[in-house]
């Protein structure tokens, strides 16, 4: 650790040695760490607060602490609502400038920026320097207020109370208010007019206290309210919009050309061609953005992509992962910086529960009785001859961490780091080939040959499956191309064999549980046919153990349940999880991306600066 | 001449109706729908409320008879993803790009095609026509987005002459446009300009055995008006035929191309299209395709007349 803090000053180490003796004081046993109620609730989580919590949970680094204590970065300050004084006079005089070209990789346009109609990760990584929430993440996935200084829930959990920043303003000049948020809400939870009102469903209401303070009320407790529901990005469904712009504009225009209160204001939008945004002189935060214009052109081909970075047209690329293959080329180019992180998803391999040799009619029992059937013992022969080191280092080139459950490791608090020891579905051949012998295919003797349905970008590991599951178990599985609409609809019908499919944008144990895991989760075979009771898993303790974690506030207790949840369907192999993907951000060396901003599967560009 | 040209233009029409209402029903009988690409991020109940939203949820002929009635009114209708753009506007986007690429594409082709293919004429089997043989075939057997990837490594990112992708508009002036279209318009221009070469090469050999060219030089005129004015011209309906194809291909989008230079042209739009069972946004562009390749080869029966004074049309 000396020789790693060497360059840095002795005001920096000094400050290291604080910050880290300070998230290891705790006493191991109390259940809140040393942290008042109100530290673990505020209108923030302190970066202190966060460190405590990594460092309770084991998962704390010299690099988080470093991150910590970079000079641009100051712990988050409790403020009072009291205390939050308008905006101050921008001064852009003080802005370093810059023009960044971004790449945007893997599409062929950014078909819509209107929060109500985004789909793809891709274009909320726009949109989310051009319209705020009231939350918004940091980098490790703790909401911190955005448009809202401050929060605070009643007792009973039911109504949250907001206090609106003051002294903002959307790019047309109209003041941002407790109207705006009305607006977007009503707007929002209308499925003629928004894809994600399902997102709001347990909003019973949003009532308007004064012009900068509103209440939310919920139908029950939901702790996932300020990441899944508020957020900017991930949430989506109260991603502030304005209504002036809306109805000059209309909702397709407006989807081009949004209008916010981000950093960014956007100037063009060709479709397909590229979108130019340009820095917001009354942004709230006079520090804020230090470019002065930013353009995205999507890339589809791989190949170009490179070419463009390599030849300096563009400085950085954002968008979907770039191709794996290119990244080892783009790590030996001394120009370009790569940075890796953990990406907030998972990939598995599902098995119909309703279909020979995987069949289990009941995922009700015990895994010791679950054991005595032949169908579970196929599933877990399978989830355990999958070697996930080498399928990530054949068909990512070493790009993933190995995954055992939906709960992915960016989200750091809540990810269990001894599950890659504690599943069942941990790497064993022996063990897989015993299991599959008793079901009755001894060396794969006797197994029929199934079907493995991937998207066409997920060929390469479908193959390297097939292969895998060949040589390990002598079972066959073809490849079944299809493109993601017809996936997707044999997906949700339960009409598969073998399918591989995932998650990208899981910022809350609720987006990898609620959306995957529960009994209704939205994807759990929605489209079944009625006689089938349940889709691809249905654990009545998984589903209680959710339904307590989503009230659940505090949040140690909350850790305890999500964990709890997660092992179970690792154990009862809801699927043999493959890996959680890494999130990889490329960009030219003279460009300046802050660790504050590096949220995973995000492209916050408020922060970053480009050397002339 | 006019009442040719009405009868064609009528029947043009009817082909196009033709391939529009077959497209509209090959889409259905896709597996896929729209509402499933999308539904990786909206919850599946809410997807009985999309259909009804986009009218998928009627049967096939009454959408058939909304879509006839909606197109015959000029509205091709609004893309179901995102915010639902109008189909008219996606494609007059992407129009002036496919056309200022396929435009400079066939000027480059051409250009190189015509002086290869009548040098190699006038030189036959000559070091010259063979050499020139060897690189039409060479054109020919290089795929474009090979070529293009080699043009951007060589030209954008070895010497930093040119931008590796993109493109601008000719309003933002010509440079800029010409710039981020040359290196594309050499990639999807090569096969072409191998086949118009040898296609002027074999009409010129043709035509310079001719009577009126022996005629035309035992009149003692100059070398150069026989071939351009006596031979080009004559050998010039083959060409013609090849141009027509060719310029409807290239206007129909040159997809790979597109792709590889991050141009969104109509080829992008309806390959983006079809991937993402966005069936207005397909029915859109499959109709001014059809109707880019009809009226092409219309024009190009017109100009045979312009070239050949003997072709006539009067019925």
């Amino acid at each position: 650790m000396r020789r790693m803090l060497d360059p840095l000053s002795n005001e920096t180490r000094r400050r290291f040695r604080e910050l880290w003796r300070w998230a290891h004081d705790f006493d191991p046993k109390d259940p809140l760490f040393g942290l008042t109620k109100q530290q673990l609730s505020g209108p923030t989580l302190s970066r202190r607060t966060v460190l405590r919590l990594m460092a309770a949970a084991g998962i704390l680094s010299v690099a988080d602490v470093l991150a910590a204590c970079a000079p641009t970065q100051t712990p988050a300050q409790t403020t009072s609502p009291q205390q939050a004084a308008p905006a101050q006079q921008p001064a852009p005089q003080t802005r370093p400038g810059g023009h960044l070209i971004c790449g945007w990789a893997g599409t062929n346009e950014i078909r819509t920026l209107d929060p109500a109609q985004i789909n793809q990760v891709l274009q909320f990584q726009i949109a989310s320097n051009v319209l705020s929430g009231l939350t918004h993440i940091n980098p490790d996935l703790v909401a911190e207020g955005d448009l809202a200084v401050d929060w605070e829930p009643s007792d009973d959990g039911l109504s949250w109370t907001f206090y609106l920043r003051e002294g903002v303003t959307f790019h047309n000049g109209d003041p941002f208010t407790a109207d705006d948020v009305l607006f977007t809400y009503n707007r929002s939870k209308d499925p003629e007019q928004s894809i994600h009102s399902g997102v709001l469903a347990n909003i019973q209401d949003v009532v308007k206290v004064d012009d900068y303070t509103v209440q939310i009320l919920l139908e029950k407790p939901q702790a996932s309210l300020l990441v899944k529901t508020l957020e900017r990005s991930s949430g989506r469904a109260m991603t502030i919009v304005n209504r002036r712009a809306l109805e000059e504009m209309g909702p397709e225009q407006y989807g081009l050309t949004p209008v916010g209160t981000g950093p960014f204001r956007v100037v063009e939008h060709q479709l397909g061609q590229g979108v130019v945004v340009e820095a917001f002189d009354d942004y709230y935060d006079p520090q804020r953005p230090k470019l002065d214009k930013i353009t995205f052109i999507p890339i589809p081909e791989p190949e170009p992509l490179a070419a463009a970075i390599e030849a300096g047209d563009i400085h950085l690329i954002g968008g979907n992962a770039p191709a794996a293959e290119l990244i080892d080329r783009f790590v030996a180019n001394p120009d370009l910086v790569v940075s890796e992180i953990t990406g907030p998803g998972f990939q598995a391999l599902w098995m119909n529960p309703h279909r020979d040799p995987f069949r289990v009619p009941d995922f009700n029992k015990s895994v010791e009785e679950l054991l005595q059937e032949p169908g579970f013992k196929v599933r877990l022969a399978i989830a355990k001859a999958i070697d996930r080191e080498a399928l990530i280092q054949r068909a990512l080139f070493g790009r993933g961490e190995p995954a055992y459950g939906s709960v992915n490791p960016a989200m750091r608090f809540f990810f269990d780091t001894a599950i890659n020891q504690s599943s069942l579905q941990r790497f064993d051949l022996a063990e897989a080939q015993r299991l599959l012998a008793e079901a009755g295919y001894p060396d794969g003797q006797g197994f029929p040959t199934l079907k493995l349905m991937v998207t066409p970008a997920g060929k390469r590991e479908g193959e390297i499956l097939v292969d895998m599951l060949q040589k390990n178990l002598g079972i066959t599985l073809e490849l079944d191309i299809k493109d993601f609409p017809v996936l997707i609809d044999f997906f949700n019908s339960m009409d598969f064999d073998t399918l591989r499919i995932g998650s990208g944008g899981d910022y809350d144990p609720d987006d990898a549980l609620v959306d995957w895991m529960i009994t209704t989760a939205k994807f759990n075979g929605p489209n079944r046919p009625e006689d089938l009771p349940f889709g691809y898993f249905s654990d009545a303790e998984v589903d209680a153990l959710v339904e307590e974690e989503r009230a659940e506030t505090d949040l140690d207790r909350r850790k305890e349940l999500v964990q709890k949840a997660n092992q179970i369907t690792s154990d009862k192999v809801a699927a043999a999880f493959l890996y959680h993907p890494l999130d990889i951000l490329v960009y030219r060396k003279e460009v300046n991306f802050p660790a504050e901003s590096r949220i995973p599967g995000l492209v916050d560009l408020d922060r970053t600066t480009l050397e002339s | 001449m006019t009442r040719y040209i009405i009868r064609r233009t009528l029947a043009a029409l009817v082909v196009v109706w033709a391939v529009g209402t077959l497209v509209f029903f090959a889409l259905r009988a896709v597996p896929g729908d729209p509402i499933s690409a999308m539904l990786a991020d909206v919850d599946p109940s809410m997807a009985e409320q999309l259909r009804q939203k986009f009218g998928l949820d009627k049967p096939v002929y009454v959408q058939y008879g909304l879509w006839m009635l909606r197109t015959l009114q000029g509205d091709l209708g609004n893309s179901i993803y995102g915010s639902n753009v109008a189909v008219s506007r996606i494609i007059a986007e992407a129009l002036p790009r496919t056309l200022s690429l396929a435009a400079l594409s066939l000027v480059i082709s051409l250009s190189i095609a015509l002086v290869a293919g009548i040098v190699s004429a006038i030189r036959r089997n000559s070091l010259l026509d063979h050499s020139m043989t060897f690189l039409a075939f060479l054109g020919l057997s290089m795929p474009d987005f090979w070529l293009g990837i080699l043009l951007i490594i060589v030209f954008a990112v070895k010497l930093g002459w040119l931008p590796a992708i993109g493109y601008k508009p000719l309003s933002d002036g010509l440079w800029p446009w010409f710039s981020h279209l040359i290196l594309p318009a050499v990639a999807a221009g090569t096969p072409f300009s191998a086949i118009i070469a040898r296609m002027t090469r074999s009409a010129m050999l043709e035509v310079l055995n001719s009577e009126y060219i022996k005629v035309a030089r035992a009149k003692g005129l100059h070398e150069r008006t026989v071939i351009l004015v006596h031979g080009l011209k004559n050998a010039l309906i083959p060409v013609v035929t090849v141009m027509g194809i060719a310029f409807a291909l290239l206007m129909s989008g040159t997809v790979i191309v597109e792709n590889v230079f991050a141009i969104k042209g109509l080829g992008r739009v309806l390959i983006q299209g079809i991937l993402n069972r966005d069936y207005p946004v397909v029915q859109g562009a499959i109709l001014v395709v059809s109707m880019v390749f009809v009226f092409s080869n219309l024009l190009v029966d017109i100009l045979y007349t312009v070239i050949d004074p003997r072709i006539r049309y009067e019925t």
